[in-house]
C-alpha cells in the first residue's frame, strides 16, 4: 500500500514537473508596440513620419498602433514618467556635442527631462561620454568621433532628420533680421527700427507659451527663445562668432579646471532686488536639486541638467565674483555659462514639494518643477506684462538691462514692447505677417507651406532660413524588451528610409541624419552618402523588403511565424 | 482678424435669415408675432435662461475639460481609425475646389444659420411648444455633449493624416480657425456638436414639417451638408458623425418628454409680476 502510494507519488511529481516545465514557459507572441507621438496640429511632421514608421514596423511583422498626446502630456508621459514603447518626437538637440553627455549617460537613467528619457545604460559608451566631456580643446574632435561612432552601433535612439527653419519677417518695419540669431534670444534684440515703431509683433504656432512661462518646465518649453529673453545668463552664444561671449558676466578666466567668473556691476532683477553672486550659485545649487537638499531623494532640473550638473563646487568670493570647480575640459565646462540665472528670493520657496489638497505627489515633485511661474521675474532685456491664456503674451522692455549701457556692446531691446499672438498654424501665421498684422514668426513654418511661401514672398516680407539643432528622432524605451537589445534596435533603424521621408514629409527641406550632431561635428565616417552609412534602409523608396526585413530580424536572433515577428513575453 | 471674421458671419447670416423669413415665415405669423410676442417671451424664457447658462458653463468647462480628460479619459483616436479605417480618405477623394467652398460654406455660415432660424420660424408660431422643445434639445446638446468630451478624447483625422485629409477649411481659409478655435480644442471630436446640433434642427424640422414644409426640405438638406462637411474638411470622423446623429435623438426624444411636463412658466406665472399682458 505504502509502496504504491509511494510510486504513484513518483509516478505523478515526474509528470506534474513536466507539466510544470511546460506551462511555465512564458509565451511567444507577435510584437506588439505603441509609436507615442504628438498630434498635427502641436507638430505635423511628428505625426506623418510616426504613421510612416507604422507602415514600416508593419511591413517587418510587427503590429503598431500609434498614440497621439496633447504636447505637455507627451512630454509627461515620454520624458518624466517614461510609459512608452517608442516615440517619434523633435528633441532640442545641442550645438555642443556635449549635450550627448546628459542624453545618454546611464547615470541620469532615473531623471526627468531630456535626460536620457531612454532609459539606455551602456559602460562603454558612458567612458567615450566621459572622455569628450574631459577632452582640451585639441584632443576633443577626436573623442567626439569616437563617441559618435559608438553611438551609430548601439542606436539607444534613431536620428532620423534634421528640418532647415524658415520665418518669415517683415522689412518695412524693422531692418536687422539675421538668418543665424533668429533662432535666439539674439533674433530679437539689435533691430534697427524707425522712432514711430514701439511694438514688435510675434506671431508664436505654441499655445504652450500662454499657459506656462516656466524655464525649467520641460512640458512646456521648446527652443524656449521667449523665456531667454526673460531670463539673462552669464554668457550667450553669438552665432556670428561661434563661441560664448559674456552677458551678465564681465568676463571669465578659465584655471586649474575652475572657472572664475566675474558680474558686471549694479545687475539687477525686473523687481528692482539686485542680482548678485549669490544669485547665480544659487542657481546652479538649485537646477542640481529643486529640493535643496531638504528631501530624501535630490529633484534636478529637467532643464539644463547637463550644464548644472558639470559643476562640482561653487564658491562666492564676493558679491560679484564667484568661482566654479569642474573636473571635465574647458570647452564643456564652458556650456554651464548659459543656463539661466533665477532670483534666489523667488525660487528658494519654490523647494518646496508641490502639493493638491487630496493627492499624493511624488517624491521630488517640488514647486518649482510644476508652478506656472506666472509673472517671472528674470534679468532679460524684457519683462513680463501681461497674458491671455491660448491668445496672447506681452513683454515690456527692460530699461535697466545691461545691454542698455551705453559703456556695453551687446546688442540690445530696441523696441518698447513685445507682442506675442498665439496662432495654432502657419498658414494663418503667413497670413498675420503678409497683411502686416505680426512683423516676425516666432517659431520655424511647417515643412509642407514651405515650397508656397518661396514661391511666392509677400511684399515686404523676407524668408529667414536658418541652421537647425533640433532634429527628429526614434526613440526607443529600453527598459523594456526587446527595445533594450541593440541588435533589435540596430534593424528596426533599417527601418527607417531617412531619405525618402525627408523627401515626403519634409518635401526635401531637411538633412537626412545619421548621427545627432550639428554638420561641424559630422564625422567623415558618419557623413549621410546617399544612404545611412551605420544603418543603410533595408528597401527602396519607403518600401521595406519584406523578405530582407524578416532575414535581419532572424539574423539578430528574432524569429518568425509567417510574417508575424516573434517575441517572448 | 476674429472681429473680421465674425462681423462677415453676422452679416451673413442676417442676410439668410431675412430672406428665409420672407419665404418660410410670411407675413401673417409675423403680424400675429406683433400683438402675441410678450406671451410667447414669458413661455420661453425659463428655457432660454437654462440654455444661456449651460453655454456660460460650457464657455467656462471648455477651459478645464482638456486638463481633466488627460487625468480620466480614454484616448480613442487609434481605436476609431483602426476601426472606420479609410472612409475619411474615400470622401475626400472626391475634392474639387467648389466642393471645398461649398462644405466650408456650409461648415461656417449654413451650420449657424441652421440653428438660428428654428428659433426665430418657431418663436413665429402661437404655439411655443416647438420652440421650448428646440431650446430644450440644444440644451441637452451641449450638456450631455460635454459629459462625453471629458470622458473621451480623440483627435480629428486632420490631426493623424494631416497630408492626406488636408486640414481644408483651414488652409483654405485660414481665417476662419480663429472662430472656431473660440469654440472647439482639438481633442473634443466625439461626439460632433456640429452634427449633433445640425441634426436637431433636422429632426424638429420633421416634427414641424405640417406647418413649415418648405423649412423641412431647406433643413434637411443643410443638416445633411453639415455632417458630411465636417468629415469632408478632415475635421471629424465618421463615428464622430453617428454619435452626433444619437446624441440628437436623445436630446429631442427628452426634450419631447421634458417639455411640458414641469412647466416653469405656468408655476411662475401666479408669483412673480411679469410683463403685463395688457400694457
Amino acid at each position: 500500500m505504502l509502496a504504491s502510494v509511494a510510486g504513484a507519488t513518483v509516478a505523478t511529481s515526474g509528470c506534474v514537473r513536466q507539466v510544470r516545465s511546460t506551462v511555465n514557459r512564458d509565451g511567444i507572441d507577435q510584437l506588439s508596440l505603441t509609436i507615442t507621438t504628438v498630434p498635427a496640429d502641436a507638430d505635423r511632421e511628428s505625426i506623418q513620419l510616426a504613421r510612416a514608421l507604422r507602415d514600416a514596423f508593419e511591413a517587418a511583422g510587427m503590429d503598431v498602433s500609434i498614440e497621439m498626446q496633447a504636447p505637455e502630456e507627451f512630454h509627461r508621459t515620454v520624458l518624466i514618467n517614461h510609459d512608452f514603447d517608442v516615440y517619434v518626437a523633435r528633441h532640442p538637440g545641442g550645438v555642443d556635442p556635449d549635450y550627448l553627455y546628459e542624453t545618454l549617460h546611464s547615470r541620469y537613467v532615473d531623471e526627468a527631462g531630456w535626460q536620457n528619457p531612454f532609459g539606455f545604460a551602456n559602460l562603454a559608451v558612458d567612458e567615450f561620454l566621459e572622455s569628450q566631456r574631459a577632452a582640451a580643446d585639441d584632443d576633443r574632435a577626436e573623442a567626439v568621433t569616437e563617441t559618435l561612432e559608438a553611438l551609430a552601433l548601439e542606436q539607444p535612439f534613431v536620428p532620423i532628420c534634421v528640418p532647415e527653419e524658415y520665418r518669415l519677417a517683415r522689412t518695412d518695419r524693422f531692418d536687422g533680421w539675421e538668418d543665424d540669431r533668429i533662432p535666439t534670444r539674439l533674433g530679437y534684440l539689435g533691430l534697427e527700427t524707425g522712432e514711430t515703431v514701439r511694438t514688435l509683433r510675434l506671431v508664436h504656432t505654441d499655445a504652450r507659451l500662454s499657459e506656462n512661462l516656466n524655464p525649467l518646465s520641460v512640458e512646456y518649453r521648446d527652443d524656449g527663445t521667449v523665456t531667454d529673453l526673460l531670463y539673462d545668463s552669464l554668457a550667450v552664444e553669438r552665432p556670428e562668432h561661434g563661441e560664448l561671449e559674456p552677458w551678465l558676466a564681465d568676463g571669465w578666466a578659465w584655471e586649474n579646471e575652475t572657472l572664475t567668473v566675474e558680474l558686471r556691476d549694479g545687475l539687477t532683477f525686473h523687481d528692482g532686488e539686485s542680482l548678485t553672486a549669490a544669485d547665480v550659485a544659487f542657481t546652479y545649487r538649485f537646477l542640481a536639486d529643486t529640493t535643496l537638499g531638504d528631501a530624501d531623494v535630490p529633484a534636478p532640473s529637467p532643464r539644463f541638467r547637463g550644464q548644472a550638473a558639470a559643476v562640482d563646487g561653487i564658491d562666492v568670493v564676493d558679491d560679484r565674483r564667484l568661482e566654479l570647480a569642474f573636473s571635465i575640459g574647458e570647452p564643456a565646462a564652458e556650456r554651464a555659462l548659459s543656463v539661466p540665472i533665477l532670483p534666489e528670493h523667488v525660487w528658494r520657496p519654490r523647494a518646496e514639494r508641490a502639493t493638491v489638497s487630496g493627492v499624493r505627489t511624488a517624491d521630488g515633485t517640488t514647486e518649482a518643477l510644476v508652478t506656472d511661474n506666472v509673472p517671472p521675474i528674470g534679468s532679460g532685456p524684457f519683462e513680463f506684462a501681461d497674458l491671455v491664456e491660448r491668445d496672447s503674451v506681452t513683454l515690456e522692455r527692460f530699461d535697466e538691462h545691461v545691454t542698455r549701457r551705453p559703456d556695453v556692446d551687446l546688442p540690445e531691446p530696441t523696441v518698447e514692447r513685445i507682442s506675442i499672438a498665439i496662432d495654432p498654424r502657419s498658414t494663418s501665421a503667413i497670413q498675420l505677417v503678409s497683411a502686416n498684422d505680426a512683423d516676425v514668426t516666432n517659431r520655424p513654418l511647417e515643412s509642407y507651406v514651405v515650397d508656397d511661401v518661396l514661391e511666392s514672398v509677400p511684399e515686404d516680407v523676407r524668408v529667414l532660413q536658418s541652421p537647425s539643432r533640433r532634429f527628429y528622432h526614434l526613440g526607443f524605451n529600453a527598459r523594456k524588451a526587446p527595445f533594450s537589445n541593440p541588435r533589435f534596435r540596430r534593424t528596426v533603424a533599417r527601418l527607417v528610409d531617412k531619405q525618402w521621408l525627408v523627401e515626403d514629409v519634409f518635401d526635401g527641406h531637411a538633412r537626412p541624419a545619421a548621427t545627432p550632431v550639428v554638420e561641424e561635428w559630422t564625422p567623415e565616417s558618419l557623413e549621410w552618402n546617399g544612404d545611412d552609412p551605420e544603418t543603410p534602409f533595408l528597401g527602396t523608396d519607403g518600401d521595406v523588403d519584406t523578405a530582407a526585413a524578416k532575414a535581419a530580424f532572424e539574423d539578430a536572433g528574432f524569429r518568425y511565424d509567417g510574417d508575424r515577428l516573434q517575441v517572448r513575453r | 482678424m476674429l472681429m473680421q471674421v465674425l462681423t462677415q458671419l453676422v452679416i451673413v447670416v442676417s442676410l439668410l435669415m431675412i430672406v428665409s423669413i420672407g419665404a418660410f415665415v410670411g407675413r401673417y405669423r409675423l403680424r400675429d408675432t406683433r400683438t402675441e410676442w410678450r406671451r410667447r417671451v414669458r413661455e420661453a424664457a425659463p428655457i432660454t435662461l437654462l440654455l444661456a447658462l449651460v453655454l456660460l458653463g460650457n464657455s467656462v468647462a471648455r477651459q478645464t475639460v482638456p486638463e481633466l480628460s488627460w487625468m480620466i479619459g480614454w484616448n480613442l483616436t487609434w481605436p476609431i481609425y483602426d476601426l472606420e479605417g479609410q472612409f475619411i480618405l474615400w470622401l475626400q477623394s472626391y475634392a474639387t475646389p467648389s466642393v471645398t467652398a461649398y462644405f466650408s460654406f456650409v461648415y461656417i455660415y449654413g451650420y449657424v444659420f441652421l440653428l438660428v432660424f428654428p428659433i426665430v420660424a418657431y418663436f413665429a408660431l402661437s404655439n411655443t411648444r416647438p420652440l421650448r422643445e428646440l431650446l430644450t434639445a440644444y440644451t441637452l446638446n451641449y450638456a450631455l455633449g460635454l459629459v462625453l468630451y471629458v470622458f473621451v478624447i480623440a483627435y480629428g483625422p486632420r490631426n493623424l493624416m494631416p497630408e492626406l485629409v488636408d486640414a481644408l477649411l483651414y488652409d483654405t481659409y485660414p481665417q476662419y480657425q480663429h472662430l472656431t478655435r473660440q469654440v472647439n480644442r482639438n481633442t473634443n471630436v466625439f461626439p460632433s456638436l456640429h452634427t449633433s446640433l445640425a441634426a436637431t434642427a433636422g429632426f424638429l424640422a420633421f416634427r414641424t414639417r405640417g406647418v413649415y414644409p418648405k423649412w423641412f426640405v431647406v433643413a434637411t438638406v443643410l443638416a445633411l451638408s453639415v455632417a458630411v462637411s465636417t468629415m469632408y474638411l478632415g475635421i471629424h470622423w465618421l463615428i464622430d458623425v453617428l454619435a452626433g446623429i444619437v446624441l440628437a435623438y436623445v436630446s429631442v426624444t427628452l426634450a419631447g418628454h421634458l417639455v411640458g411636463r414641469w412647466s416653469l412658466s405656468s408655476r411662475l406665472a401666479g408669483r412673480v409680476p411679469y410683463v403685463s399682458d395688457n400694457t
